[in-house]
C-alpha cells in the first residue's frame, strides 16, 4: 500500500445544476502506484475530465476520498489545493498553456515561482531541465517562436521542474502531428523509465498504448481497468 | 512568488499593451496634473499673502479702532465717550504681552512751500511706527521720543510726498507749512513697493505719500484736542505670546478705559490670515474637485479596461493555479499592474503638472512650485486610485475557478 502515489476510494462528483444533478462520477475507486504509466480512457461525457480534474486537484469530489503521495487532499481548502498542484503534480495540455509573452525559460520557472524558490536556484533549475528535454539553446525564446513539439517539451519541462509526484497529461498530442506526437510519447516513456508516475488522459488507442495500464471510465464507472 | 515578479509580470504586459496602457492613464495623468497645480499655486499664493503681511506689520500687528454704538439712541455713558484717545494707547504699554504701540491720529491740512499749495492728509504717529511698518528713513531720522514730548514743529516725508513738494531739491533742513506753522522737514522715507501681479499698481504706494508729523503735535499745533483722539492704534504682541490672549487682554483693560463699554474692535492679523485662508480653500476646493474627478474618471476606465481585458486573461489565470498559483498570488498579480499604470501615469501627471503650473505661475506672474511633498501626495493619490479601481477586476480574477478558467477558450 505504500507504494501507492494515488488512492481514490468512491470517489462521487456530483454538478448540481438546481433541477437537474448530474452524476459525474458514481463511485470510483481508483489505486495508481509510484512509478506506473496509467492511461484513463472514454468517451466524452464518461467523467473522464471530471476524474483529471480530481486527481490533478483542481476540483475537489461531492463524496469519497482521495489519497495522494500519504496525504488526504479530499476536502482541502481552494489554498492547499494551489500547494499541492504547486509541489505535487506536473501539468501538460493538449493546448500547451504557455504564456505567451514570457520566454520559455520564465515559462518553466513559474511553478518553481510559486513555490517560493529563489530567483538563481529556479533559474539553474528551470535552465537544467530545459536542457534535459533538448532546448537548452533556446531559454530566451517565446513561445511563438517555436515549433508545436517544442512548446510541448517545454510543458513538459514546466511539469517537471518542481519534481512532482505525478505528472498529468491531458491529451498532449491532440494538437500535434503523428510523427511530433510519437516523439512527445517517447518522452513520456523516457519519464517514466525514470520511476516518475505518469497518468495520461486520451480517447486514442494508440496514444493509450504507451501505457502499462489502461482505466476505462463509462458513465462516471470505471468498467475496465485492464493491464495494456 | 515575490513582489518583483509580479512588477515583472506587469511590465512585460503593459509593454505589450502600450495602446491600452495608454488609455488607461489619460485620466491619471490629468487627475495627478491638476491636483499637484492646485497644491503649487495653492501654497505659492500663501507664502504671497504672507510676505506681503510682513512688510506691512506681520503676523503679530493687532489693530485696534473705533467702532461706536450703532444704537439709534446713545445712552448717556456712550455719549461721554469719546472712543480711542493717546492715553488709552499709553495704557497699552503697560501690558507685558505688548513690545510697541502706535496711535496714529489723521488731519488734512494745507501743506505749502513756495509754489506749492496742497491739502494733503497728516499722519500724527510716534517712534514706533517705523519698526511697526518697517518703514525706514532713507535720509535724516524718523520722529524722536523727543519730538513727541516737546510736540516738535518736524515732519518726516514720504519718497513721493518729498518729490511732489520739493522735485529735486533735498527736503531734509527745510521748513514749510502746515496750515501756517512752520514745520522743519527732518527725514525722508525709504520707497515702499510691493507688486502682486505682472501689473505696475504699486500695492504700498499709499504708505510714499505720507506726511508724518509728531502725533503730540497734531493735538498742540493744529486741532487743539484735549481728549486726545486717535483714528486707530496699532499693537505689536510679544513673539512668545499667543495673538488671541494678546487680543482679549486690549479689550479687557480698553473696556474698563471706556467704562465697561465695548466701542472699538480689536483685530489680530494671524486670525484675518485664517479667515482669508478660509475663503481661498473654498476657492482651492474647485480646482482640487475637478481634479479628484478627474481622477475618479480615470480610475473607472482603467477598471473599465481591467474588465474589458479580462476575457483573453482568464485562460492565463487558469494556468497559473493549475501550476500552482493561489487567490493571494493571482491578486497581487492584478493589483500590481493596475497600481504600475497609475504610477506611470502618475509619474508623467507631475510632469504635466510642472508644466501647468509653469504656465499658470507665468500667466498671473507668481512664482510657484511643486515642492518634492506634493509630488509624493500626486504619487500616493495615484497609487490609491491603482489600488482602489483595481480592486475589483483583481478580486475577480483570484477567484476563479481554476477548472473553468482552463476550459475558457
Amino acid at each position: 500500500m505504500t507504494d501507492q502515489v494515488i488512492h481514490l476510494r468512491e470517489i462521487k462528483k456530483v454538478y448540481d445544476a438546481a433541477e437537474l444533478p448530474v452524476h459525474a462520477l458514481r463511485g470510483v475507486d481508483v489505486a495508481i502506484a509510484q512509478g506506473e504509466f496509467v492511461a484513463i480512457m472514454g468517451p466524452s461525457g464518461s467523467g473522464k475530465s471530471t476524474l483529471m480534474h480530481i486527481v490533478g486537484c483542481l476540483d475537489s469530489p461531492t463524496s469519497g476520498q482521495y489519497i495522494l503521495a500519504g496525504q488526504d487532499v479530499s476536502n482541502m481548502s481552494g489554498r492547499a489545493l494551489a500547494r499541492v498542484r504547486n509541489q505535487r503534480i506536473g501539468f501538460v495540455f493538449q493546448t500547451f498553456n504557455l504564456l505567451p509573452r514570457a520566454s520559455i525559460l520564465r515559462n518553466v520557472e513559474l511553478p518553481l515561482m510559486y513555490a517560493g524558490v529563489s530567483r538563481a536556484q529556479r533559474r539553474r533549475r528551470a535552465a537544467e531541465v530545459l536542457a534535459r528535454l533538448g532546448l537548452g539553446d533556446r531559454l530566451k525564446h517565446v513561445p511563438s517562436q517555436l515549433s508545436g513539439g517544442q512548446r510541448q517539451r517545454v510543458a513538459i519541462a514546466r511539469a517537471l521542474v518542481n519534481n512532482p509526484a505525478i505528472i498529468l497529461a491531458d491529451e498532449p498530442t491532440g494538437n500535434l502531428d503523428q510523427k511530433t506526437g510519437e516523439e512527445i510519447l517517447s518522452i513520456f516513456d523516457d519519464l517514466n523509465r525514470q520511476e516518475h508516475t505518469v497518468i495520461l488522459v486520451t480517447h486514442d488507442h494508440a496514444v493509450a498504448g504507451h501505457a502499462g495500464r489502461i482505466i476505462t471510465l463509462v458513465d462516471g464507472r470505471v468498467v475496465q481497468a485492464q493491464a495494456a | 512568488m515575490t513582489l518583483i515578479e509580479s512588477v515583472i509580470d506587469g511590465v512585460t504586459d503593459i509593454k505589450a499593451h502600450k495602446g491600452r496602457t495608454l488609455l488607461q492613464m489619460v485620466g491619471v495623468v490629468l487627475g495627478v496634473a491638476s491636483v499637484v497645480t492646485v497644491m503649487a499655486l495653492v501654497d505659492s499664493g500663501r507664502r504671497k499673502s504672507l510676505e506681503f503681511m510682513s512688510q506691512i506689520g506681520g503676523l503679530r500687528k493687532v489693530l485696534i479702532f473705533n467702532e461706536p454704538s450703532e444704537a439709534l439712541v446713545r445712552t448717556a455713558l456712550e455719549m461721554s465717550n469719546v472712543g480711542l484717545t493717546f492715553d488709552d494707547a499709553q495704557a497699552l504699554r503697560a501690558l507685558p504681552m505688548i513690545t510697541h504701540v502706535d496711535p496714529i491720529s489723521h488731519h488734512r491740512a494745507l501743506v505749502t512751500y513756495g509754489d506749492y499749495q496742497k491739502e494733503r492728509l497728516l499722519d500724527g504717529v510716534t517712534y514706533d511706527y517705523s519698526f511697526i511698518y518697517k518703514f525706514h528713513p532713507a535720509e535724516g531720522r524718523f520722529i524722536s521720543s523727543d519730538d513727541l514730548a516737546g510736540a516738535a514743529r518736524v515732519c518726516v516725508l514720504g519718497d513721493t510726498a518729498a518729490r511732489e513738494i520739493f522735485g529735486s531739491d533735498d527736503p531734509v533742513g527745510r521748513v514749510l507749512y502746515i496750515d501756517g506753522v512752520g514745520m522743519t522737514v527732518v527725514g525722508v522715507m525709504q520707497r515702499k513697493e510691493y507688486y502682486f501681479d505682472s501689473g505696475n499698481y504699486n500695492a504700498l504706494e499709499w504708505m510714499n505719500i505720507k506726511v508724518f508729523v509728531p502725533i503730540t503735535s497734531i493735538y498742540r499745533r493744529f486741532t487743539g484736542d484735549h481728549d486726545r483722539k486717535v483714528t486707530f492704534i496699532n499693537a505689536i504682541v510679544d513673539k512668545s505670546q499667543n495673538n488671541s490672549k494678546a487680543t482679549t487682554a486690549i479689550k479687557a483693560m480698553l473696556k474698563v478705559r471706556h467704562q465697561g463699554i465695548t466701542d472699538f474692535r480689536v483685530m489680530d492679523r494671524a486670525s484675518r490670515l485664517a479667515e482669508q485662508e478660509q475663503r481661498g480653500r473654498e476657492f482651492d476646493i474647485v480646482f482640487l474637485s475637478a481634479g479628484i474627478i478627474s481622477l475618479i474618471v480615470g480610475g473607472v476606465v482603467i477598471m473599465n479596461i481591467l474588465l474589458a481585458s479580462f476575457q483573453e486573461r482568464v485562460r492565463e489565470v487558469g494556468v497559473r493555479k493549475a501550476l500552482g498559483a493561489n487567490g493571494l498570488h493571482i491578486m497581487a498579480q492584478f493589483l500590481v499592474e493596475s497600481v504600475l499604470v497609475t504610477l506611470l501615469g502618475g509619474g508623467l501627471g507631475i510632469l504635466l503638472g510642472f508644466g501647468f503650473t509653469q504656465a499658470v505661475s507665468a500667466l498671473i506672474d507668481q512664482p510657484a512650485i511643486i515642492t518634492s511633498d506634493m509630488a509624493l501626495k500626486g504619487f500616493l493619490t495615484a497609487v490609491s486610485v491603482g489600488i482602489f479601481f483595481g480592486f475589483y477586476p483583481a478580486l475577480k480574477a483570484s477567484r476563479l475557478n481554476p477548472v473553468e478558467a482552463l476550459r475558457y477558450e
